[in-house]
């Protein structure tokens, strides 16, 4: 199988075309670049290459321009032009574009130096922002399908489980099981009729959690090769990735993926001349984060209800189809083949005595640098939130990181030099999850935290146990009221109550850790509870029923001149003044929409 | 085997046992809901939780689905288990307050109102699951299952519309623990409520609601065993052990010394006489389905109602509808007249109705019978003697509008009437049963102008048939009602046991024999023999004379070609012999 | 479809690598510095760019780092380029045809000896590769 001769160009152009990119008009950015590009006259020098997300969503379009690693920033089709001519034609890197620290005064041109990048270690994101995912041959020049070759034809089973083993890799979908010793498990079942099967679990369903998305984006062919070499290790000859319906172009790059490795021979009969056989299959998500539970998710492939069942029998002894099944996160399987590659020793010494390796995380929320980052288990929360994340946007405080997405909980400011890994935050009340971690500042409120999360669990609840159905439903009803100031004590009690109850007596995981966020804030934000419910007030203001607004006369008059704006706004005619008056709100009109807070250009609207 | 401990007693188990089960043979009640013998578990309802201690680890567990394990320590009321035991039943009871079985529970664990909102206080739906699991698993129908998640789940057909899958066996309404699903009876179909549908009737049932002997038998054509494997409830639940649905119909021969046959009649098809408007016109019914309306077990429960529910005010019963008549049946039913007077008596015991008697002549001939027809006088029967012409809805008057109209010649009074009525009922006649013919073939029974069966004398031999060992009884042989009919059944079955019982018995010397070299087989005699006694030899290719059945009638004798057939005693020497012995004198 | 053997992936591997090395911020033997200022640009840089991207491309070279940067500052000697061998002093090459790009690539970069002839000073100045 030849590879035709590729043109040697001078320039790449790695444009970012992850999701989140593409939505900000990524694909309009690549198309004005290949045609200002031919307009110069540079198109056999300069080559165009989309690739996977490169991590550093806040300040997307991205590209980087390689060799040199220039790293451009929010890009948008006007600078095109101006940047083809400076840059790529009379080599002078464009300093607007670049990414410019708050509050530095000049920018930082090479992507090794940003803050943001500076810190991570990309071990699953190894190939992120260097290759063009809808291209193998680029997956296979960076050492692609290398593990692959070794483990088919110089390590048996035993060794390669060996190897992972050695390596301390946990399962990263949340519950971080060892991965060697679920391989074993699987490999040592027996099946009748020799089927066992292989499933990569892409159904990432936490809100605002788009790790697994990033690397099916930009990388399959990682996920491809570590299922292949999971395969030889348990003895399966089929697999299947399930991906959540919501990742269209997750499924586009999976599926031209899985095309280009069957067409180089690498799946299917009689892999790279030894004789193994493996193929995979694709299985669309249906809208239900309860199929991310393993069995749910086999029950979703069979076609059956998608609801989780009693364990035992475990997935690893009767999985699909009553067979053993070995289901492992999508970043578990990016993982697998580089410990293979460069060993497991080299693995486990990134990471801590238990958590070895590194993880990816979604940092979001009240932060400057929000997007992707892979850091070494034991990086402490202040290193992730400050150097990496570049801190709290506006100068705010820190108050608290929410580790695990609706399954997790809320650690305060207090543990902010907590090290990551998974029994430090088991300890403090959280929990790794699948890598998402929101940061809240002093305007979160954190009763409203709890009811957001609740209120995604008990709509995704799928019903089938008691607890979980009618105590998240109780639960959600009680955080509801009380952010609404019509909290008692006695709910307060009942809430601890249902909590306990649904965590202990829940059928699956998606009941098991629902009560977390609210035992977190319980934990460390009893106190905003308790003002919600005796004082009626949220101290953040952000439970705008218990907010009470009201307009400071002199600010109004002398820096406002009564400029009249927020009557004009205000939906429920509550405020009542005359232009160049000074205004006022009518207490019982208001309805506490906050509109007036918005749009008052001179801050005479107070809120308490 | 493995040992545990549960609430602090020891037991030992065989592998494989699950909590629940092991805990019930130390009397020990875990209670459940979502959980049947029958059916896999579901560990969904949560109230089987048990606290169990093993190798250091306390965990909660439930109880229906794990087996026991090695020095398990079980507690199955200890306070953390209460206490999720008890929240459980509290929010179950906000769910479903109707739900008997959460009722209780509630009550044992000290529950009175939950704190949580009810939304409907007559909800029974715990969502257990059973019902969709005994569809799925036991029936294998999968017609039913759960839709929508969380708080909304709830058990539905596909789509919420009527399923194609559902075979109306009631299986869910049987496993529901609260009995959120109901079904009901309605004309012999099951309509099972909570929206699911119709089906056809059950596969396992007794065939009609007097039936003798009161068996059930299964329609193999809607079991649901042999349509999807599964199932078999019924022999699970059958005490007895008396189903097998393996049986297979077996084509049993039988070597028997005499034959009774008793095939019975048909009624006459009232649709042949298009005048009286049967099938085409409501409420004109045959004394049969009047029968089966008038029963306590039919589907009015014996009240008399016209199709549109209500009772009628007039009624008129019409004889003769297909006998007495040349363009039909020539002879008399025999049964009408007084099964008809039967309905006239029901009638004005059960309605307030004017009842009209069409007849033409009142046949009265058994013991109280006409005794019966002069209490009908009395009771206020309008008798009006006449053939009825017509049966329309035209009306001519208003006071005919909506009415059935009966058009017919009073005799007596010598005028046309036109009577209007709300109900008819017709006398129809008896005719031979459906397989009449065929049975005629087989047994090579005549019959005789009225199509019955022919008996060997109408007055000296009225069971027995020309073939020797085959008996009529009942209405085969001719229209007659049950006391004559059971009287005939006598005599025909001591004719057959007298038959049986006498060991031997002396035979007509007088019958024919066949010479075996002369015969051709032409089988002329055998189509000829009235008495079915020549049968064929295949191998030897003649024919052969059954001496028993002979009854020396000499057709066979005088038709053989050949003239192998002769006839013993009577040979034609001898009848020459005595001809010339006559001629001499 | 005839199937892969171990040595065409490797084939494949390396084949492949030559388009994609100048991703990485690899270790690199040598630095080739086009100058395409406005001034070189309009002296023929692109042409003498074109010749060394020839050069690496005919010999499968991947540890040869090829790139540009804005004016030197001796806009009269255009084209110019500098070549920088891992830790040594960096040279400067002035008033470049596409031969004379090609000679040097093959003496000096390959070979290790600098051209004198075409050079107009070495720099004191090292930079890490």
């Amino acid at each position: 199988m030849a590879v035709a001769k590729e043109k040697l160009y001078r320039l790449h152009l790695m444009v970012c075309a992850g999701t989140g990119c593409v939505s900000n008009h990524a694909f309009e950015i690549k198309e004005a670049l290949e045609k200002e590009i031919k307009r110069q006259g540079l198109e056999n020098e300069v080559k165009v290459v989309t690739t996977g997300c490169n991590g550093f969503c806040e300040r997307g379009p991205l590209m980087v321009v390689q060799p040199g690693n220039i790293f451009y920033q929010t890009l948008t089709v006007k600078d095109v032009p101006y940047l083809v001519e400076e840059h790529l034609l009379k080599g002078r890197p464009v300093k607007k574009l670049m990414y410019q620290p708050p509050e530095e005064k000049t920018p930082v041109p090479v992507l090794s130096e940003i803050n943001f990048f500076k810190k991570q270690v990309l071990v699953a994101l190894r190939n992120r922002g260097l290759i063009d995912p809808e291209k193998i041959e680029d997956y296979i020049a960076r050492d692609g399908y290398k593990a692959l070759a070794k483990a088919l034809t110089q390590m048996t089973s035993e060794e390669i489980i060996k190897e992972i083993t050695t390596s301390g890799l946990r399962g990263r979908g949340g519950a971080g099981f060892p991965t060697g010793l679920k391989w074993q498990l699987v490999r040592n079942s027996p099946s009748p009729n020799g089927d066992k099967y292989l499933v990569c679990n892409g159904d990432e369903g936490d809100p605002g959690a788009f790790m697994d998305r990033s690397i099916l984006e930009a990388d399959p062919h990682s996920v491809i090769e570590g299922m292949l070499i999971g395969a030889k290790a348990i003895g399966a000859t089929q697999g299947f990735i399930y991906v959540r319906n919501e990742y269209p172009l997750a499924v586009k790059r999976i599926l031209i993926a899985l095309d280009q490795a069957r067409q180089f021979g690498l799946l299917g009969h009689d892999i790279l001349g030894t004789g193994f056989d493996f193929d995979i299959r694709v299985v669309r998500g249906a809208g239900a984060f309860v199929c991310g539970e393993e069995t749910a998710l086999l029950a979703s492939i069979e076609g059956r209800l998608g609801e989780p069942r009693p364990r035992p029998p475990y997935p690893a002894e009767k999985g699909l189809w009553g067979k053993p099944t070995c289901i492992n996160n999508v970043e578990t399987w990016a993982n697998v083949p580089v410990i293979i590659d460069r060993g497991g020793k080299w693995f486990a010494s990134i990471g801590t005595a238990t958590s070895k390796g590194t993880k990816v995380f979604s940092l979001v929320g009240k932060i400057n640098n929000t997007g992707l980052v892979e850091v070494p288990m034991g990086i402490t929360l202040r290193e992730i939130i400050y150097d990496i994340g570049g801190g709290i946007p506006g100068g705010k405080k820190f108050k608290a990181v929410q580790t695990g997405g609706p399954s997790g909980g809320c650690i305060p400011a207090e543990k902010i030099d907590l090290p990551i890994d998974y029994e430090s935050l088991t300890e403090a009340g959280s929990m790794m999850g699948s890598g998402g971690m929101v940061v809240m500042d002093e305007d979160t409120c954190m009763v409203d935290v709890a009811r957001y999360f609740l209120s995604f669990t008990q709509d995704e609840s799928c019903g089938k146990c008691t607890p979980c159905r009618e105590g998240t439903k109780a639960m959600l009803d009680i955080l509801t009221r009380i952010t609404e100031g019509k909290g008692t004590e006695e709910d307060l009690t009942l809430l601890e109550e249902l909590a306990h109850t649904v965590k202990e007596a829940s059928l699956c995981g998606l009941g098991k850790t629902a009560p977390n966020p609210v035992l977190t804030t319980l934990r460390y934000f009893r106190h905003e509870y308790i003002t919600h419910i005796k004082d009626k007030k949220c101290p953040a203001h952000v439970c705008r029923q218990l907010n009470v607004y009201s307009i400071d006369p002199q600010l109004c008059l002398e820096k406002g001149h009564g400029c009249d704006v927020c009557r004009r706004n205000c939906a429920s005619e509550a405020i009542i003044g005359a232009k160049g008056e000074a205004h006022k709100i009518d207490q019982t009109k208001c309805i506490k929409c906050g509109v007036c807070y918005d749009v008052c250009n001179f801050g005479a609207v107070r809120v308490d | 085997m493995v040992n545990v401990t549960i609430d602090g007693k020891k037991i030992q188990v065989e592998e494989g046992t699950t909590i629940l089960k092991a805990a019930a043979k130390l009397d020990i009640k875990i209670p459940t809901l979502c959980y049947h013998p029958l059916i896999e578990p579901y560990a969904a309802c949560r109230v089987c939780l048990v606290e169990v201690s093993l190798r250091g680890r306390k965990d909660l567990i439930t109880s229906c689905n794990n087996k026991v394990q090695e020095g398990m320590e079980i507690q199955t009321a200890s306070p953390r288990v209460l206490q999720s035991r008890r929240l459980n039943v509290e929010m179950l009871l906000a769910r479903a307050p109707a739900a008997e079985p959460v009722q209780r529970l509630a009550r044992e664990l000290g529950i009175d109102k939950p704190r949580f909102p009810v939304k409907d206080p007559q909800e029974k739906c715990i969502l257990c699951g059973l019902c969709v699991r005994a569809c799925e698993q036991v029936v294998g129908a999968s017609a039913i299952s759960f839709i929508d998640r969380g708080t909304e789940r709830k058990v539905m057909p596909p789509f919420g519309e009527p399923s194609a899958a559902c075979i109306g066996c009631t299986a869910c309404a049987h496993f529901c623990p609260t009995g959120a699903i109901t079904y009901e009876d309605k004309y012999g179909r099951k309509v099972i409520h909570s929206e699911l549908y119709l089906g056809p009737a059950t596969a396992i049932r007794v065939p009609i609601r007097q039936a003798v002997p009161m068996v059930p038998f299964i329609d193999e054509k809607a079991c649901i065993h042999f349509k999807t494997g599964q199932c078999q409830l019924c022999a699970k639940v059958c005490e007895r052990q008396a189903i097998n649905h393996e049986m297979q119909d077996e084509t049993v021969e039988v070597e028997v010394g005499s034959i009774i046959l008793a095939s019975g009649f048909k009624p006459f098809d009232a649709r042949r006489i298009p005048a009286y408007g049967y099938g085409r016109l409501p409420n004109v019914i045959t004394a049969l389905e009047f029968e089966h309306l008038v029963n306590a077990s039919g589907p009015t429960g014996g009240k008399i109602l016209l199709t549109n529910g209500e009772e009628p005010k007039a009624v008129g019963l019409v004889h003769c509808v297909g006998s007495r008549d040349e363009n039909y049946n020539e002879y008399c039913s025999r049964v009408c007249c007084m099964y008809s007077l039967k309905f006239a008596h029901l009638i004005k015991e059960k309605t307030e109705a004017d009842i009209y008697d069409f007849y033409i002549d009142m046949r009265c001939f058994g013991k109280g019978y006409e005794e019966f027809y002069h209490r009908l006088l009395e009771e206020g029967t309008k008798f009006i003697r006449g053939r009825v012409s017509e049966i329309t809805d035209l009306a001519l008057t208003k006071e005919e509008e909506g009415k059935l109209i009966i058009r017919v010649e009073d005799t007596l009074l010598g005028v046309v009437r036109r009577i209007p009525v709300d109900m008819v009922v017709l006398a129809t006649g008896l005719e031979p049963s459906i397989d009449h013919n065929q049975l005629a073939k087989t047994f090579n029974i005549s019959c005789s102008q009225d199509t019955f069966f022919l008996e060997r004398h109408p007055k000296l031999a009225p069971v027995s048939t020309f073939s020797d060992g085959i008996f009529l009884a009942g209405c085969c042989q001719a229209p007659r009602d049950i006391p004559d009919t059971v009287a005939q059944a006598g005599g025909a079955a001591a004719e057959a046991l007298s038959l049986a019982d006498k060991g031997s018995f002396a035979l007509e010397p007088v019958t024919a024999e066949i010479k075996e070299d002369l015969c051709a087989g032409c089988k002329i005699c055998i189509g000829l023999c009235p008495f079915n006694a020549i049968t064929f030899d295949n191998e030897k290719e003649i024919s052969v004379v059954n001496d028993a059945l002979c009854k020396g009638c000499g057709t066979c004798v005088a038709a053989c070609p050949s003239g192998a057939a002769q006839q013993k005693h009577f040979r034609d020497q001898q009848i020459m012999a005595e001809i010339e012995g006559l001629l001499l004198i | 479809m005839p199937k892969l053997t171990l040595e065409e992936l490797e084939k494949i591997r390396e084949e492949a690598r030559k388009s994609i090395f100048i991703r990485e911020q690899g270790q690199f033997k040598a630095k080739i510095i086009v100058h395409m200022g406005t001034c070189g640009i309009a002296a023929g840089a692109r042409n003498i760019m074109n010749a060394f991207l020839r050069e690496v491309e005919k010999r499968g070279i991947t540890d040869v780092l090829l790139t540009t940067s804005g004016c030197a500052g001796l806009c009269s000697r255009e084209p110019m380029a500098t070549v920088e061998l891992a830790g040594q002093a960096p040279v400067k090459y002035v008033d470049l045809t596409e031969k004379k790009a090609q000679e040097i690539f093959e003496k000096h970069v390959l070979g290790g000896q600098i051209v004198t002839a075409y050079a107009l000073g070495i720099g004191s100045e090292k930079t890490d590769l």
